[in-house]
């Protein structure tokens, strides 16, 4: 007990340290970003009002209103350290950064800002010293924790509230409660997108309550919660007291009308799941030289494991995650900064998840070899060996041949110096070390093959990973596209399964069809359908004007989110017959009495549906969702036919390879193709454990 | 339990409508092209039915799809790819099939993993090293060439299938065969194998399928117009399409011609193999 205490404060002072010294450093070397002087602007009106004393112009000042005040005051505070300087100039939100700010004020204010940053990761270390880790190395987290922008304050304070309501949930004090209703107050008079916290609290307090069958005093007390948190938002507002409602609405509205209109969130064209792409992006592409390695991958890929055990150990956590990524992928604006409203769960969750991790890799170790037969072992040689041969052959020889293309510079210039054994010569060269790396120019334009080491997986991994967004875009294709055809596909089948439901065999016949077309004829009749200008879409519209109700899909190719819509059409055209058919062969399988029975106690449809047939299916359906996400991971045809984007990491594999279209750049090909290996082995671990069917999806 | 109610009838075949029209929109705005005589190039206006109705396109199409090549070579090299794959992957898989179904061997559950780590690739991923390995051994351009790489991309697949199939009969009926004193050869010749042929057909279709239907490794290892295969000149079409150089019936009614035989094969089998080939799927 007593050693693990001491471990414990060991480690969090490590954290504590590291934190403060990335963000110092982050405070030294970061340039100067957008919105950085808008908000040194406003801190500057409040220092020179607390310099003069006066007081009053409180009530009047508030520089950029679209955010309340609190931060902006704390700016002011910080630059009292300061000499005064000339107010910075009112620039439209649409310039550039300005490189000219005043250096003692940026110093003062970024200073001011980490230091809320640390405090931060101080609490989280308390509270988990790994997760304090995760925060303290979160690159987004640093960057915008020590720059003066306005999220240093709310990330505290929303954490604070957070802390002091898991207090109380505990041990039912009101005192707790109402230190939670200040925080939220303080929050929302920082920056207002942190209140979706408070929605959470309030989800995980109204599922608490229900537990204990204590709804109505919660209601009241939710409501005293809120209420206080309104005062203290007012209080922390002086802008508002002069015209409460009408500077509020203001404020409030602003935020929609930019949203929606702003030129610059329009000439940004983020899809609208940027946010997940914000969540693996490595902002070391934008300052190498502050930050020389970004984990934020890393860390969201854990969280993604951890999700599990943390809504065991905290469900708070889990929803103040959930709500508020929802809330950022639905809401129109998408900056990075946005993110750090759930850091701090993300990096509860990435700590859960290696714990988790390294404890399943002990257990691993330590578990017994399974049992084999020696007899049957010797039987079983001469099944496997000629299978063994050709499966070598065709797919192991292949993917070794893979991995060492992808250790050189091999491109259609060095052909044929590669068939001549150029590609073995480098590669035993350079794994034995005769040969030095080569590190060539991209494009690889090379007549001999070189060898690379390892050198090119980086810059494809930050391209394709953590930079251009095509693996969050593949892995959200996969997930979505796989969740609409489940829904469809689920939902055909019960309503063909109705009693007495006419035509059946009709309609089920009928709803076949897309699978006996192959995928890309599939995509073909749709791209008659949806091609830009001389579509059967756009003619339509054209003929029909500005009535035709499908007016707002011309134009989809230069919209993200719209190309992400008409796409996820073929596919779910394409791929739902699957779903409908196994959820079909699934209801044959499920006994009528269970159903009769079911009736007889007084179930409803919906209840039947909810706790007798979909968990009677999973077995079927599980096996038939995973081949069919697997599938769209790597959708390949359907985007080859339809030519406008990217597409999947397969379609960029093939792009770059192919000599007509990528100009053979066979090498990073190959590094890209290791790299879906390598994603697809984490996706089935993944579901292996998620779905514990690992049994029975191996030994089906 | 009772019918559904009216109501819920009328509202569950509007729905039923609804997903109809989904599924035929694709289809007929391409069967609207096809049959469309008067379309010279792109289509200009938009219309509900085919402007001109004449099967010109089909006629043109059947002799001379894809540059100076006869529709029968096409059909004639695709059927030869497909068949050839789906039967080298067949024929070398099986054995392995039986063999992880079978016995009880070490790493044998890591060899189940890479093995269904190898049928969840793109099969984009084999197509670069045997491009490469392909060439050479100079079979890069030939319709062999081709089959072994189908045949490559068809395997993983079709031994994980097989396997299951394979694990699915009960043990009892190969134990009363070796009380018999069959040897391990004999019960598989016999018992196994004869009760697996419908998993096995269903696997060699969709085997057959995969070759049938692949356009862009084909185009990546073939250069010669007599070793285009009929999905090959299908996409090639798309290019002339939008280049204007052809008239988009063209395209329509080649896209008909070649899902014909996979819709007849499927209207065939729909009753004893599909669900067969779903269970297999979904185990």
């Amino acid at each position: 007990m007593q050693t693990k205490t001491i471990w414990r404060i060991l480690s969090i002072l490590v954290v504590l340290t590291l934190a403060w010294g990335l963000r110092a450093n982050a405070v030294q070397k970061l340039s100067i970003d957008y919105d950085e002087d808008d908000y040194m602007r406003a801190g500057q009106e409040y220092a020179h009002l607390i310099r003069t004393s006066d007081w009053s112009g409180f009530l009047e000042a508030n520089y950029r209103p679209e955010h309340p005040p609190l931060a902006k005051i704390v700016m002011g505070i910080s630059f009292l350290s300061a000499p005064e300087e000339k107010l910075v100039a009112d620039r439209p939100t649409t310039s550039e950064p300005n490189k000219y700010l005043p250096r003692p004020l940026v110093k003062a204010g970024r200073m001011t800002n980490a230091i809320l940053g640390w405090l931060t990761v101080a609490l989280l270390a308390f509270v988990n010293p790994l997760a304090g880790l995760a925060l303290a190395n979160h690159t987004f987290t640093i960057k915008y924790v020590s720059q003066i922008m306005l999220e240093a304050l709310p990330s505290l304070t929303s954490f604070l509230m957070v802390l002091t309501y898991l207090q109380f949930k505990k041990n039912r004090k009101q005192s707790w409660l109402i230190t939670s209703a200040v925080f939220l107050g303080l929050t929302a008079a920082s920056k207002y997108l942190y209140c979706v916290i408070g929605i959470a609290i309030l989800v995980d307090w109204l599922m608490d309550a229900k537990d204990r069958e204590e709804v109505k005093p919660f209601f009241k007390q939710a409501l005293l919660w809120g209420f206080l948190g309104v005062i203290i938002f007012f209080a922390a507002n002086p802008f508002l007291w002069a015209d409460p409602i009408q500077r509020l609405r203001e404020s409030v509205f602003y935020h929609a009308g930019y949203s929606t209109g702003a030129e610059e969130v329009q000439r940004s064209n983020y899809p609208f799941w940027q946010q997940l792409n914000w969540l693996v992006f490595s902002p070391s592409i934008w300052h190498p030289n502050v930050f020389k390695f970004s984990p934020d991958f890393i860390i969201s890929i854990f969280a993604v494991v951890g999700l599990g055990r943390l809504w065991k150990k905290e469900r708070l956590y889990v929803l103040w995650l959930g709500i508020t990524l929802l809330f950022l992928l639905v809401w129109p604006t998408k900056w990075p900064q946005y993110i750090l409203t759930l850091t701090v769960p993300l990096s509860l969750a990435a700590a859960e998840g290696l714990t988790q991790t390294w404890q399943e890799i002990v257990a691993a170790f330590k578990s017994k070899r399974p049992i084999y037969n020696k007899k049957e072992t010797r039987q079983a040689i001469p099944w496997l060996v000629p299978g063994l041969i050709a499966f070598a052959v065709l797919t192991l020889l292949p993917f070794l041949f893979q991995i060492a293309v992808s250790l050189t510079d091999f491109n259609s210039a060095s052909i044929r110096d590669g068939f001549q054994g150029g590609i073995w010569r480098e590669v035993s060269g350079g794994l034995t070390g005769e040969i030095e790396p080569a590190n060539p120019e991209f494009p690889f334009r090379s007549k001999e093959v070189q060898y690379t080491g390892f050198s090119g997986y980086l810059p494809i991994f930050q391209y394709v990973v953590t930079g251009e967004g095509v693996f969050i875009f593949n892995i959200f294709w996969m997930v979505v596209s796989t969740g609409l055809q489940v829904i469809l596909g689920f939902g055909l089948a019960i309503l063909l399964n109705q009693r007495g439901v006419k035509l059946g065999k009709f309609w089920q016949a009928l709803f076949i069809l897309p699978w006996a077309i192959p995928e890309f004829i599939g995509g073909l009749m749709w791209l008659n359908i949806f091609v830009p200008e001389i579509g059967w879409l756009s003619l339509a519209a054209k003929k029909y004007g500005e009535s035709f109700p499908l007016q707002f899909l011309i134009g989809w190719e230069r919209t993200p989110s719209l190309w992400f819509l008409i796409f996820l059409i073929p596919a779910v055209w394409y791929g739902f017959p699957l779903i409908m058919l196994a959820v079909n062969a699934g209801l044959k399988t499920i006994p009528k009495e269970v159903f009769e029975a079911a009736s007889i106690d007084g179930a409803d449809s919906w209840q039947t549906l909810r706790h007798m047939t979909i968990p009677l299916l999973m077995p079927v359906l599980l096996p038939a969702i995973i081949i069919r996400g697997i599938y769209a991971f790597n959708q390949f045809y359907l985007f080859q036919a339809l030519p406008f984007r990217d597409g999947t990491l397969a379609n960029i594999s093939y792009n770059v390879f192919n000599p007509s279209t990528g100009g053979g750049q066979f090498a990073i090909s190959a590094i890209i193709n290791i790299l879906t290996v390598i994603i697809l082995i984490g996706l089935v671990s993944l579901f292996n454990r998620r779905m514990q069917t690992r049994e029975e999806f191996i030994n089906a | 339990m009772r019918n559904i109610s009216v109501i819920r009838q009328i509202l569950t075949q509007f729905i039923l409508l609804l997903v109809g029209l989904f599924i035929l929109i694709p289809v007929w705005s391409t069967v609207r092209l096809a049959f469309d005589g008067s379309l010279r190039g792109r289509p200009t206006e938009f219309t509900w039915l085919p402007k001109e109705f004449s099967v010109e396109a089909f006629v043109k199409v059947l002799d001379r799809p894809y540059q100076s090549v006869e529709f029968n070579v096409l059909l004639q090299n695709s059927l030869i790819v497909s068949i050839g794959a789906a039967l080298f992957a067949i024929l070398l898989g099986i054995s392995l099939a039986y063999g992880f179904a079978r016995f009880r061997f070490p790493v044998r559950n890591t060899g189940l993993f890479v093995l269904l780590l190898a049928a969840l690739l793109p099969p984009i991923a084999f197509a670069t090293p045997l491009y490469i390995i392909l060439s050479l051994l100079k079979l890069r351009t030939t319709l062999l060439g081709l089959v072994i790489v189908y045949a490559a991309f068809a395997m993983p697949f079709a031994v994980w299938n097989m396997r299951a199939a394979f694990q699915a009969i009960p043990k009892e009926l190969e134990e009363a065969a070796y009380l018999d004193g069959a040897n391990h050869f004999q019960t598989f010749l016999n018992i196994s194998l004869p009760i697996s042929i419908p998993s096995i057909a269903v696997t060699a279709m969709i085997a057959f399928l995969m070759g049938y239907t692949e356009f862009a490794i084909g185009w990546l290892f073939v250069d010669k117009a007599d070793n285009v295969t009929l999905s090959m000149a299908v996409y090639a079409l798309v290019n002339g399409q939008f280049s204007g150089a052809q008239p988009w019936s063209y395209l329509g009614s080649l896209a008909i011609i070649m899902s014909i035989p996979v819709m007849v094969i499927f209207i065939l089998f729909q009753q004893t193999l599909m669900e067969r080939l779903l269970f297999q799927e979904a185990s």
